[in-house]
């Protein structure tokens, strides 16, 4: 489908003859608004879809996915620009509170070549778990697979030893512009929009031999094309869990005990 | 009610316990033999009986009458197992038979009869295929009702339609434990029986002749039962035991698989098959197992779900890869199976059928374009990495991080996952580390004088770390917390004390390293890294 649906277009065309138009413009958001649904139904990559407020049609590739309010401060528009590519390095919890709050809200993402991620982190930050697929270990293949993810996800983010090499990462940017689809790198890519570097992380709750990690202050900075001179934001992860999130072994002084009554020692 | 009678055949072999005991035991019919159960003798063969042994005698008396007699184990399992033969036999004659018990055959006769001719036909043929096939005497009855039907069984006599009530009228009251089936029931008939006796009621005409509101008033559902049956009635419509073929494709490679080459084609004739069988049933199936048996006999099953509902034959070439990619996996060894071994044999088996245009659409309205825009992009790369190196993550039951996340090929039915609400005490406590090493790295972490620090069996840390050594480097301890013990699986062989702290290094870094507990102090080892 190459269906595309620039906001100029829209906007500009039946604005200026809005009176004598009105009625094919109606017919023209029916139409469009048939199309919609009958791509939906069929799987067809979806050109264009119904805004559900104005029930106007918007180009999903023109939009934007939604994210989390404690990161969206470091992206400009506070939105992950559909067809961008962003990096985070030095923080695999900025990259998981990247994109949580759009696959909560119904996209699908593919982690390739990142092993190690914490499945239970990424639970908390809110990603969906069904919507989420993990290549661990994508190999030779690489290339393949992160253009296979990019026709099927809504975000792809890829590892730092991924086998891919620059013409190969041009072309799979060149490609999820195309598609509408976010990349996510773990250092900035030829391409990248937005780069996000973790500059110091500062971490509060420990003491000697005593409290438990509570809160991180990470200080992010950040450069990109048009974004003017590169600058830096500080922003606050892990913000202390409330206490029943914390479970019996909160503090090491009643998970001892606990593990003593066990073990007999008590 | 007279109305709601069916015509029966019983096939019943005598003492069948006997039977099969005596052919387990590779015993003569003929041999003097019995069941021992509990205290009592629970069946006797005919030799036995001519020698004066009777059911419910204890042993030593058993003995005494019949001194060579045989006592054989009971065995319920044996029984069914041995039955089953007689079973078969007799489903070469006629269709839809049940097995009320071992020894009994019920049989609806009507159209049975209607098909060999008459009902005397019909007996005759059982008798003969099952003396052929199984080398058993058995007596066969015809009559309306269970009852009835069960004492024909026995004298071997084909009671006319509309005259049960009238065979079963001069006979003991006793004889209705024969129509009661499971021990618990026959007891309780026993029972009854026992009353009625001591009231005067002494045949099964007698019981017919009770008003039924006072039968049902005096001796409950059992004696309702009792009525019903005596009077040449039925309870229940015959329930039919029919062979269901499951649904299944099976493929034996004659000198053993071992290439891909010959599992691709292997996989695409299968997969091929089953959807013709499918078709040809007219159902569809949610689920599909896929089990192979390999050289040394072990066999190996997986199972996959087929959520191609949607797209209409995508059927073929979805389980193609599917199993391909099983079959890969467990040939090379890698996917977690036994070691690589010769597969000798295939199947495949629908599971979940349902009626073909009823499958189960997701729970919000079906698979929508972004879903099965995204499931099919999955499915191409499992084409080019392989089934097992695409992952789905659950989240499970457990303490450590590792232990929290349970990874899956994606498309496969995730087994095994440990509850995540159970409350799993000593936990360690979020945030939760975002970076999780598959296999722990070795960290050293030394104390001020730069020896190594330990956990003690109080679960104390020896001293408090100062230095950790991490690939080669030392890095300055800033802080640190815990240690958090995790004390699983204490009493077993593979259990594990650990004992976890939170180490914030000069650098930032903060990371979650685990290490042994005394009395077997070990290295500390990298888990996990809060980045």
């Amino acid at each position: 489908m190459t269906v595309t649906a620039s906001p100029e277009t829209e906007t500009s065309g039946p604005a200026s003859r809005e009176t004598v138009l009105e009625t094919a413009e109606d017919r023209l958001a029916r139409a469009r608004a048939a199309l919609a649904g009958a791509e939906g139904r069929l799987g067809v990559i979806s050109g264009l879809a119904l805004d559900p407020e104005t029930g106007a049609t918007v180009s999903p590739r023109a939009g934007a996915l939604p994210v989390d309010s404690r990161v969206a401060g470091l992206l400009p528009g506070n939105v992950l620009r559909r067809g961008a590519v962003v990096s985070a390095e030095g923080s695999t919890s900025l990259i998981l509170a990247l994109i949580a709050r759009a696959s909560r809200e119904g996209s699908w993402a593919a982690i390739l070549g990142l092993p190690h991620i914490g499945v239970v982190a990424a639970a908390r930050w809110g990603i969906d778990l069904s919507r989420l697929a993990l290549v661990p270990h994508p190999g030779a293949e690489a290339a393949a697979i992160v253009a296979a993810s990019i026709d099927g996800m809504d975000i792809v983010v890829l590892g730092p030893h991924l086998a891919l090499t620059d013409p190969d990462l041009r072309r799979l940017a060149a490609r999820a512009r195309e598609r509408g689809v976010v990349l996510v790198g773990t250092s900035p890519h030829p391409g990248t929009h937005v780069a996000l570097r973790v500059l110091r992380s500062e971490w509060v709750g420990l003491g000697a031999g005593e409290g438990r990690l509570r809160e991180r202050t990470l200080t992010v900075a950040r450069s990109g094309r048009r974004m003017g001179a590169p600058d830096e934001v500080a922003i606050v992860l892990d913000a202390e869990a409330s206490e029943g999130n914390v479970g019996a072994g909160g503090r090491p002084s009643v998970a001892r005990e606990e593990a003593r009554r066990v073990l007999g020692l008590a | 009610m007279r109305g709601e009678v069916v015509r029966r055949a019983v096939l019943w072999v005598p003492d069948w316990p006997i039977v099969a005991a005596l052919a387990e035991a590779d015993l003569g019919a003929e041999t003097p033999a019995g069941i021992l159960h509990g205290r009592g003798l629970v069946a006797v063969s005919a030799a036995a009986r001519r020698e004066g042994v009777r059911r419910g005698m204890r042993k030593r008396q058993a003995q005494r009458l019949c001194p060579s007699i045989a006592l054989l184990p009971h065995d319920e399992g044996r029984d069914v197992r041995a039955f089953e033969a007689v079973a078969v036999a007799a489903e070469g004659v006629v269709s839809g038979l049940e097995v009320s018990r071992p020894g009994i055959l019920m049989i609806p006769a009507t159209g049975a009869s209607r098909f060999h001719g008459s009902e005397a036909v019909l007996a005759e043929a059982l008798v003969t295929v099952v003396v052929e096939a199984t080398g058993c005497e058995a007596g066969v009855g015809v009559a309306d009702g269970l009852l009835a039907a069960v004492v024909a069984a026995r004298e071997n006599v084909i009671v006319p339609k509309r005259s049960s009530r009238e065979f079963l009228a001069p006979r003991p009251a006793s004889d209705l434990v024969q129509a009661a089936m499971e021990p618990r029931q026959r007891q309780a008939v026993s029972d009854l029986v026992g009353v009625l006796d001591r009231l005067g009621l002494r045949t099964l005409g007698d019981v017919a002749a009770l008003p039924p509101g006072d039968v049902l008033a005096r001796f409950g559902a059992v004696g309702a039962w009792a009525l019903r049956l005596a009077s040449g009635g039925d309870l229940a419509p015959p329930v039919e035991r029919r062979i269901e073929r499951d649904i299944e494709v099976r493929e034996e490679f004659e000198d053993g698989a071992e290439s891909v080459e010959r599992l691709v084609f292997a996989a695409g004739r299968v997969a091929e098959a089953l959807d013709r069988e499918l078709s040809g049933a007219g159902v569809r199936c949610l689920r599909v197992s896929v089990a192979v048996t390999t050289e040394r006999g072990e066999v190996l099953e997986r199972i996959w779900r087929t959520d191609v509902g949607a797209r209409p034959g995508a059927f073929v070439r979805h389980m193609t890869d599917r199993v391909r990619w099983q079959l890969e996996g467990w040939l090379s060894g890698t996917s977690g199976g036994p070691e690589a071994s010769t597969l000798t044999s295939l199947t495949l088996t629908a599971l979940d059928v349902v009626a073909a245009g009823a499958e189960q659409d997701f729970l919000w309205g079906g698979v929508s374009g972004a879903d099965s825009r995204a499931h099919r992009a999955l499915e191409r790369i499992q084409g080019l990495v392989g089934a097992e190196s695409v992952l789905i993550a659950e989240e499970q039951g457990g303490r450590t991080p590792r232990d929290r996340a349970l990874l899956v090929p994606w498309g496969q039915e995730p087994r095994g996952g440990r509850r995540v609400d159970l409350p799993w005490p000593g936990r360690l406590p979020d945030p939760a580390p975002a970076t999780v090493l598959v296999a722990p790295e070795p960290i050293g972490l030394l104390d001020a004088g730069g020896s190594p620090v330990s956990v003690t069996s109080r679960l104390y840390v020896s001293a408090p770390p100062t230095w950790a050594v991490l690939y080669g480097e030392s890095v300055a301890v800033e802080a640190w917390a815990g240690p958090w013990p995790v004390v699983e699986r204490w009493w077993a062989e593979d259990g594990s004390r650990r004992a976890f702290l939170q180490v914030l290094l000069a650098d930032g870094r903060a990371v979650l390293v685990a290490g042994q507990v005394a009395p077997h102090p070990g290295e500390w080892a990298l888990e996990a890294v809060y980045d």
